[in-house]
């Protein structure tokens, strides 16, 4: 049966964490840090669609649409961070809304196919709208964040922000995954033609995962876009896109705490290549080596290693547990 | 009285008349064969009727209701539910819970509801989920995976699950194929049962010998068109059915 792999502790451990590295670390782990728990919610806000079994490959683009839009709310209309934030993720929702809509009766490698158009539609846009994004020069002088008035002025603070989003929103997810709706959504991964025939209206589930999933997106990429505050078009790429699905895979699909495992040993791991050629070759190879050795990704490692030590030590293999 | 009334169903795939202008009625209580040889179309009628594929023409009338292209799960709302061929299941759930999901129709639970609402399933529902285990014979295997479960009981929750629903016509995909004679016995003791119990049930089936001893109304298609209708006994005398199923021998060569 499955193992309760408790998500209060995963969460608990991700406080301390947060607690910690300010106070061990320079500003460098802070921004590491800060980049690695945006990347956890993107890995967990795709977990939905994932679970409901659409594969989608232009999580970025939702990214990209909420970084975009807190961005220029702040810097042009001067908008407070917590209401631009807002909008950039409320904007992702809409347009996960138009994208989502005609294309849930698209399955398997044809919805694939239509995400990976859209992150490239997004990416242009962002590139060819000078006027309004700056396009290739890149969007710079977006304000910090603020909370109620006050500018998060240090790193540090900025850094509890997005561990405090964070939190936030792995907890609705938790919640959400662990309602009806999470074994509706599972239902429908598992056999939609079966959950249909059961009453389970699929587009309409299929359509909130993913716009659920557009939504965190957008707020991770507000978050991104002024704590890194400079945008630039390609960043929300393909590549991108690929990485938060990867995340998913690696960590492992099985669980809730897969995409956050994931999401948190890759990012860490492919720190020293980030923005080199060498960033796609690490990628490529972690998926390799999970899809050959641990197909259920790394939070089955630890029940694969209490496989192998039993092997070793009795003479008579115990018959593995049923996943 | 008609539960079900399909008049003139068809359905095109290309230039291919899958289900070419077939009339089926299937009365209140009754339990229905339908037969035919492989591709003749019976799978498409299901699916016809269930909402998963559109007619091309043709109207499907369903308790005094025009169901004529409504979506599946509107379909299955009215209580007119199906099964699958083969072991279409969840099958990375327990037993239970596969049940437990058949109940979700009459859970009333709207996606509000079902928002706000735990996993944990209210204690009547768990106990309305082990009376239809109960009642199919799965009770001792309800919290199994269901992958882990014999070919024979997988089937059999296939049916458990459209139970769940409380379908009052329930259509049967091939609910015997692949079991052994005591298996398919049961299952269709098991029919038998549910249908004293008040549901209607129409069967698609290839064995001869369950559907022929269940049945008391058979439909024959044949390439799409219905071919012949009757009782067991008129059907299988019939010289036409004879000759879809094995052919016109040496006298067409």
């Amino acid at each position: 049966m499955r193992r309760k792999l408790g998500v209060p502790i995963v969460l608990a451990m991700l406080a301390a964490l947060a607690l910690l590295v300010p106070a061990l670390g320079g500003d460098y782990y802070v921004h590491v840090f800060a980049l690695v728990f945006t990347n956890v919610i993107l890995a967990a806000s795709l977990r939905p669609s994932l679970t409901c079994g659409q594969l989608n490959i232009g999580h970025s683009a939702f990214m990209s649409v909420g970084a975009y839009t807190s961005a220029l709310l702040a810097k042009n209309l001067a908008v407070p961070f917590e209401i631009s934030l807002l909008c950039g993720a409320l904007l992702a929702t809409l347009v996960g809304l138009a994208i989502g809509y005609p294309s849930l009766r698209l399955r398997g490698v044809y919805f694939a196919m239509v995400t990976v158009a859209f992150v490239e539609v997004i990416r242009l846009i962002a590139q060819l709208w000078v006027s309004l994004t700056r396009g290739m020069s890149g969007l710079s002088g977006i304000p910090k964040p603020s909370i109620l008035g006050m500018t998060l002025t240090s790193r540090a603070s900025q850094y509890y922000l997005v561990v405090g989003l964070t939190l936030v929103i792995l907890l609705v997810l938790w919640k959400l995954e662990h309602s009806r709706l999470g074994l509706i959504w599972k239902s429908i991964g598992m056999a939609d033609n079966l959950a249909q025939s059961l009453g389970v209206d699929i587009a309409r589930h299929k359509l909130l995962a993913f716009m659920l999933g557009c939504f965190f997106a957008g707020t991770a990429g507000a978050f991104y876009a002024h704590f890194i505050r400079f945008l630039f078009p390609p960043e929300f790429g393909f590549l991108m896109a690929t990485n938060i699905l990867v995340y998913n895979y690696v960590g492992g699909r099985g669980h809730f705490v897969g995409p956050i495992v994931g999401a948190i040993f890759l990012s860490l791991l492919s720190e020293p290549f980030r923005g080199s050629p060498y960033e796609t070759i690490f990628f490529s190879i972690a998926m390799l080596l999970t899809i050959l050795f641990l197909p259920g990704g790394l939070i089955t490692l630890p029940r694969k290693l209490a496989e192998l030590r039993s092997w070793r030590t009795a003479s008579a293999p115990t018959p593995s547990p049923a996943a | 009285m008609a539960i079900l009334e399909a008049r003139e169903l068809t359905r095109l795939f290309g230039g291919l008349a899958a289900v070419n202008r077939v009339d089926l009625t299937v009365d209140k209580g009754e339990i229905v064969g339908l037969i035919g040889p492989n591709g003749a179309g019976k799978t498409t009628c299901f699916n016809l009727l269930t909402g998963f594929l559109r007619p091309t023409r043709g109207s499907i009338i369903f308790d005094g209701q025009d169901i004529t292209g409504l979506r599946p799960h509107q379909i299955a709302a009215r209580g007119l539910v199906r099964t699958f061929q083969l072991t279409t299941l969840f099958q990375e759930m327990t037993a239970l819970e596969n049940v437990l999901l058949g109940l979700h129709l009459h859970s009333g639970k709207g996606p509000r509801q079902v928002l706000f609402s735990r996993r944990d399933y209210p204690a009547d529902e768990i106990a309305r989920g082990r009376d239809v285990l109960e009642f199919t014979g799965l009770a001792p295997h309800a919290d199994k995976l269901t992958r882990n479960l014999p070919h024979g009981h997988q089937r059999v929750l296939g049916i458990a699950m459209a139970l769940a629903a409380q379908p009052r016509l329930l259509l049967l995909d091939e609910p015997v194929t692949g079991m052994n004679l005591d298996e398919s016995g049961h299952v269709m003791d098991l029919v038998r049962t549910i249908r004293s119990r008040g549901t209607t049930i129409l069967l698609v089936e290839h064995n001869m010998k369950a559907v022929m001893g269940t049945c008391e109304r058979i439909v024959v298609l044949n390439f799409g068109q219905k071919l012949a209708e009757g009782t067991p006994s008129q059907v299988s005398t019939s010289p036409a059915v004879i000759q879809a199923y094995l052919g016109t021998g040496m006298a067409d060569a």
